[in-house]
C-alpha cells in the first residue's frame, strides 16, 4: 500500500494529530476557562438576577401600597420575601462585583490568565447551579422561611415544604462557588503579579478583590456549615438548632449573621475598590493616600465581620458580648470615615471629568454614606433595641446595597465596559437612569425610615391602618417603582450598548493609570504580548510622563547628550509615582536626575514596552 | 448667586422642612415614651440621629463642594499631590474621638435602660402578689441563670421584698401572646391572651419566652425589643407612668400570619388591676369547674 502523496509545506509547520474544529461562539463562551469569558458570564447572570430581584421587590411593594391590602396572598408574599433578599445580595450584587474582578483583576496585575482557571470556572457554575436550585423550587414548592431561614421557623415542623430544602441547598452551592472564586483569586494575586507590582503598588480594585477573597474564605465555610446543620436538622433528625433537645436556635443566628454581615461588607469593599480606581482616573490625580485606602479596606473586612452581633442586640445574649459588638461596630467609623475622606481629598485639587462612570461613583459614595452613617446609629445598643428589624434599619441596609452593589457595580461596569466590549456604555441613558435610581432610593428609604419609627417591622405582608403608616408606604412604593425603572433602564442600556454602543476611542478611553488599559479592548486570550515594567502604583501614568518628557527634551538632543543640566524633575510627579512609598522616594528622585541613573531603574527602562 | 447664598438657602430649606414635619403629623423620633427605659432609649435616639444627620450632611456637602470646585474645565491642570506623612493624622484623631465618645455615651445609656427602677408610690405593693411560679417555664432557679437582653443582671421576682417587681411571664406562640400573672394555685396560673393588663407606676418584669418559633416582644412606648426564643427566657422590664393602652408588635418573621403578631398593654390603676386579676381567676375557676363537670359526666355515662 503506497502512502498517500504528501505536499511538502512551503515553510516548516507543526501539525497536530487532529485540529479541533472551531466551536460555535456561544459554546466557546460557556465552556472556556478564560477568566474574561467567565467574568462576562458572571456579569450577565448577575444582571439577569438583578432584574429578577427588582421584579420581586416591586411586587412586594405593590402589596404594601395600601393598608390591609389583600392583592397578594400571604403565602405568595412570603415566597417573594424569602427569594428577593438572597436574589438581590447573593445572586446579583456580589456576583456583579466578582464578575468585574474576575475579568479585570488579572489584567490589572499584568497576568496572562488566572492561576486556577478550572476552579474559577467551577466557581461560576456552582453559583449558576445554586441560583437554578433556588429558582427551580418555584416549579414545585417555594420557600416561605423568610430572609435568613431562622430556625425553628425553618424546621420541618413549621416549614414542611421542599422549598426550604431547595433554598438551603441553593444558598450553600452559591456560597461554595464564592469560596472557590476566593481561592483562585488569592492564588492568582499571590503568584501572577507582573514584576514590580508589590502589594503596596497593587491597584486598589485588585487589592479589594484580595480582601473580599480572604473574607469569603473565612465566612463562606461558616455559612455552608450552618446550612448543612440546618438541613441535618430538617431531614436527618438533627438537634443542632432544636430547642429543648440541647440545640440552640440562637446559634444559627450567630452563624448566619457572620455570613450576612460579611456579604454586606463584600458589597461595600468591592464597590470601594471600584470607586478608588474610578475617581483618580477621572480627577487626573492619584489617590490621596493609597496606603491608607488599602489598610482601610482590610480593616473594614476584619472589624466589620467581628461586629456581626451588632445585628443581634435583641437576641438573648450576654450583655458583655453586646457591648463588645458595639465597640467593634463603632470602631468602624475610623476606616470607613478615612476611606470617604480619602475619596473627597482625591477629587480636591483635581480636574474631575463628569462622565457617567464618575457620576455613578460619586452617587455611590453619597448613597453609601447615608446608609453607613445610619448603621453607626444602630450600633448604639439602645437605638438598636428600638429600630432593629424595623423598616428603618432595612432601608438603611438598602442604602448601602443599592449604593455599593448597584451604583458602585454600575460605576465599575461603565468604567470597564470599553475594555470588555470595545464600546462605551451609553452615557446619556446611564446618567438618566442614575437620576431615577437616586430619586427612587431616597423616596423609598426616607418614608420607610419614618414608618420604622412608627414600628413597622420588615418582612410583613400587611400593615394595619391604625399604625398611621399608610402615607409612608404609598410614597415608599412609588420610590421603589422609580428605583426599579432606573435600574431597568440601565440594564437595557447595558444590553443595547454591548453591540450598538459608540466605539471607544483607543484601548484606553479614560486615560487610566493601571495595567488593564495597556491591553487591547477586548483583550486577546493571552491578555498581553508584553507587560511594561511597573515602578509605581500608576505604571501607565509613568509611561505617559516619560514619553512627554522625551518629547519636551527632543528639541535639544545635543544638549541632552552632554547631560550637563539635569532635567528639572517635576517634584509633584516624583511624589505621585511613589505615593505611599516614602522610603523609596529618595532613590527614585536620584534616578530621575538624568539619564545617568542606575540601569533598569531610570526612565529608559520604562519606555521599552512602548517602543 | 454666590456659593454662600446657595448654601444658606439649602440650610434654610432643610431646617424649614424639619420644623414643618410635625405639622403634617410626621414624627422624626420614636413613639412618646411612657416608661423610664423607653425614656433612655428616646434620648439616645435623639443624640444619635443628630450625629448621623451631621455626618450625612458633612459627607454630601464636601462631595458637592469638591464637584463644584474641581470639575473639569478647559485648561485646568490637576494638582497631582498626595498625602504626605501624617496628613491623615487629624482625620484619624477626629474619627477616633467620635467613636470613643459615642461608645462611652452608648455604654452609659445602655446601663440606663437596663437599670430596673423600683415601683413608684402609686404602684402596686408587689410584696403581696409577686411570685414566679413554674408553669411550662424554667423554674425560678433557672431564671436566675438566664441572661437577659435588656435586664443585664437577671431579675428575680422570687425574693419577696418591699420593692420586688411584678413578674409576669409573656409566652409567644404563632400568632398570639399568652400572659401568666403571678398568684393563683401552682399549676393553675392566672393567664390571659393578647392583651397584658398591668398596674400603673409599678415595675413590671417580663419573662419572655416562646413555645414554637422566634418572636419579638416590643411595645415602643414601654421600652425596646427582646426576642422570644424557644428554650430561652429573656427578661425585660417597664414601669408605665400613665394609664392607657399601648400597642406593640413582633418584628421577627414568624410565618404566614406574621402581621397579626401584635400585642397590647393596658395600663390601669392598682385597684382595677386587682379586680381584673380576681375576675380572671374566677373565670378560670368557673371554666375549670365546667370542664371537670363535663369530664365527670363523660366518665359517668357508658
Amino acid at each position: 500500500m503506497t502512502p498517500p502523496p504528501t505536499i511538502a509545506p512551503a515553510r516548516p509547520e507543526i501539525v497536530t494529530r487532529r485540529i479541533k474544529p472551531p466551536r460555535q461562539a456561544w459554546l466557546e463562551r460557556a465552556t472556556s476557562a478564560d477568566h474574561k469569558l467567565v467574568g462576562l458570564l458572571y456579569v450577565g447572570t448577575s444582571l439577569t438576577f438583578l432584574a429578577l430581584a427588582l421584579t420581586e421587590f416591586v411586587l412586594m411593594r405593590v402589596q404594601l401600597i395600601a393598608p390591609e391590602n389583600t392583592l397578594l396572598k400571604p403565602e405568595i408574599f412570603d415566597r417573594l420575601m424569602s427569594a428577593a433578599p438572597v436574589t438581590f445580595v447573593v445572586l446579583s450584587c456580589i456576583p456583579l462585583l466578582i464578575g468585574l474582578m474576575v475579568y479585570v483583576v488579572p489584567l490589572q496585575l499584568g497576568a496572562r490568565g488566572v492561576a486556577l482557571p478550572r476552579l474559577n470556572q467551577l466557581a461560576y457554575w456552582l453559583y449558576a447551579a445554586g441560583a437554578v436550585t433556588i429558582y427551580a423550587s418555584f416549579l414545585y414548592t417555594v420557600p416561605e422561611t423568610g430572609t435568613a431561614a431562622l430556625p425553628p421557623l425553618s424546621n420541618l415542623t413549621f416549614s414542611p415544604s421542599n422549598g426550604a430544602d431547595a433554598w438551603i441547598a441553593g444558598t450553600a452551592l452559591v456560597t461554595l462557588g464564592f469560596v472557590c472564586f476566593a481561592i483562585n483569586m488569592i492564588v492568582t494575586i499571590r503568584n501572577l503579579r507582573a514584576p514590580g507590582i508589590a502589594w503596596r503598588r497593587m491597584p486598589v480594585f485588585a487589592f479589594s478583590s484580595a480582601v473580599i477573597s480572604w473574607l469569603m474564605v473565612v465566612i463562606g465555610p461558616i455559612m455552608i456549615a450552618a446550612l448543612t446543620m440546618l438541613e441535618i436538622d430538617r431531614r436527618f433528625d438533627g438537634i443542632f438548632f432544636e430547642p429543648g433537645e440541647g440545640g440552640a436556635p440562637v446559634l444559627y443566628q450567630h452563624l448566619s449573621y457572620i455570613f450576612l454581615t460579611g456579604a454586606y461588607l463584600t458589597v461595600f469593599i468591592g464597590a470601594a475598590g471600584a470607586i478608588s480606581e474610578i475617581l483618580p482616573t477621572f480627577a487626573r490625580k492619584p489617590l490621596f493616600s493609597r496606603g491608607a485606602a488599602l489598610a482601610c479596606l482590610a480593616v473594614v473586612a476584619v472589624l466589620g465581620t467581628l461586629a456581626w452581633m451588632q445585628n443581634m442586640y435583641t437576641a438573648p445574649l450576654n450583655s458583655g458580648w453586646t457591648i463588645a459588638a458595639m465597640a467593634v461596630a463603632l470602631a468602624l467609623v475610623l476606616p470607613i470615615g478615612l476611606l470617604i475622606y480619602n475619596w473627597i481629598a482625591t477629587i480636591w485639587g483635581g480636574t474631575l471629568q463628569l462622565r457617567a462612570a464618575s457620576w455613578y461613583a460619586l452617587l455611590a459614595i453619597s448613597t453609601m454614606a447615608c446608609g453607613l452613617a445610619g448603621e453607626l446609629g444602630y450600633s448604639v445598643i439602645p437605638v438598636g433595641w428600638a429600630l432593629d428589624y424595623t423598616t428603618a434599619s432595612q432601608g438603611d441596609t438598602l442604602y448601602v446595597l443599592v449604593g455599593g452593589g448597584v451604583m458602585g457595580g454600575f460605576a465599575g461596569l461603565h468604567y470597564w465596559f470599553p475594555k470588555m466590549s470595545g464600546r462605551l456604555l451609553g452615557e446619556g441613558l446611564g446618567k438618566a437612569a442614575l437620576v431615577l435610581m437616586t430619586i427612587g432610593v431616597h423616596l423609598y428609604v426616607i418614608p420607610m425610615f419614618l414608618a420604622g419609627l412608627e414600628g413597622q417591622p420588615v418582612d410583613t405582608w400587611q400593615f394595619y391602618e391604625d399604625t398611621g403608616t399608610d402615607g409612608y408606604n404609598l410614597v415608599a412604593s412609588i420610590g421603589a417603582f422609580v428605583l426599579a425603572v432606573g435600574i431597568l433602564l440601565q440594564l437595557t442600556n447595558a444590553a443595547r450598548s454591548w453591540n450598538h454602543g459608540l466605539p471607544a476611542r483607543g484601548h484606553d478611553p479614560w486615560g487610566g493609570a493601571t495595567l488593564e488599559w495597556f491591553a487591547l479592548s477586548p483583550p486577546p486570550p493571552h491578555n498581553f504580548d508584553a507587560v511594561p515594567d511597573v515602578r509605581s502604583g500608576e505604571p501607565l501614568y509613568d509611561i505617559r510622563e516619560s514619553i512627554a518628557r522625551r518629547e519636551r527634551s527632543f528639541e535639544a538632543p545635543a544638549a541632552r547628550a552632554l547631560a550637563a543640566p539635569p532635567e528639572p524633575a517635576e517634584p509633584t510627579a516624583a511624589v505621585i509615582s511613589e505615593a505611599g512609598e516614602t522610603a523609596d522616594t529618595g532613590r527614585r528622585e536620584a534616578s530621575e536626575q538624568g539619564p545617568g541613573g542606575t540601569p533598569g531603574d531610570g526612565d529608559d527602562g520604562e519606555e521599552r514596552p512602548v517602543a | 448667586m454666590s456659593r454662600r447664598t446657595i448654601l444658606i438657602a439649602l440650610v434654610t430649606a432643610l431646617a424649614l422642612t424639619l420644623t414643618a414635619t410635625p405639622a403634617f403629623g410626621i414624627r422624626l423620633g420614636p413613639e412618646e415614651p411612657h416608661s423610664p427605659n423607653a425614656d433612655a432609649i428616646e434620648s439616645t435616639y435623639w443624640v444619635m440621629i443628630v450625629i448621623v444627620f451631621a455626618l450625612i450632611i458633612a459627607v454630601n456637602a464636601a462631595l458637592i463642594a469638591a464637584i463644584v470646585r474641581f470639575r473639569h474645565r478647559r485648561g485646568r491642570e490637576a494638582a497631582r499631590f498626595a498625602a504626605g506623612r501624617g496628613a491623615l493624622l487629624p482625620a484619624i484623631a477626629g474619627f477616633a474621638v467620635l467613636a470613643i465618645a459615642i461608645f462611652v455615651f452608648g455604654v452609659i445609656e445602655t446601663v440606663n435602660v437596663r437599670d430596673v427602677e423600683p415601683s413608684g408610690s402609686d404602684g402596686l405593693n408587689a410584696n403581696q402578689t409577686a411570685q414566679v411560679g413554674v408553669s411550662g417555664l424554667p423554674a425560678t432557679s433557672a431564671l436566675e441563670d438566664t441572661e437577659s437582653a435588656e435586664g443585664g443582671e437577671p431579675i428575680s421576682g422570687s425574693e419577696p421584698s418591699e420593692s420586688a417587681p411584678l413578674a409576669i411571664d409573656a409566652i409567644a406562640q404563632q400568632w398570639l401572646w399568652r400572659f401568666e400573672y403571678p398568684g393563683g394555685q401552682p399549676g393553675q396560673r392566672t393567664f390571659s391572651y393578647g392583651e397584658l393588663v398591668v398596674p400603673v407606676d409599678t415595675t413590671v418584669v417580663l419573662n419572655v419566652s416562646a413555645i414554637d418559633v422566634v418572636h419579638t416582644w416590643w411595645v415602643p412606648a414601654l421600652g425596646g425589643q427582646v426576642q422570644a426564643v424557644p428554650g430561652e427566657v429573656t427578661q425585660t422590664w417597664f414601669k408605665a407612668d400613665e394609664v392607657g393602652r399601648y400597642s406593640g408588635r413582633s418584628t421577627v418573621f414568624s410565618g404566614t400570619s406574621f402581621p397579626a403578631m401584635r400585642s397590647w398593654v393596658r395600663v390601669v390603676s392598682v385597684p382595677e388591676y386587682r379586680q381584673y386579676v380576681e375576675q380572671l381567676q374566677r373565670d378560670l375557676t368557673n371554666a375549670q369547674d365546667i370542664i371537670s363537670q363535663a369530664q365527670q359526666e363523660e366518665q359517668g355515662s357508658p
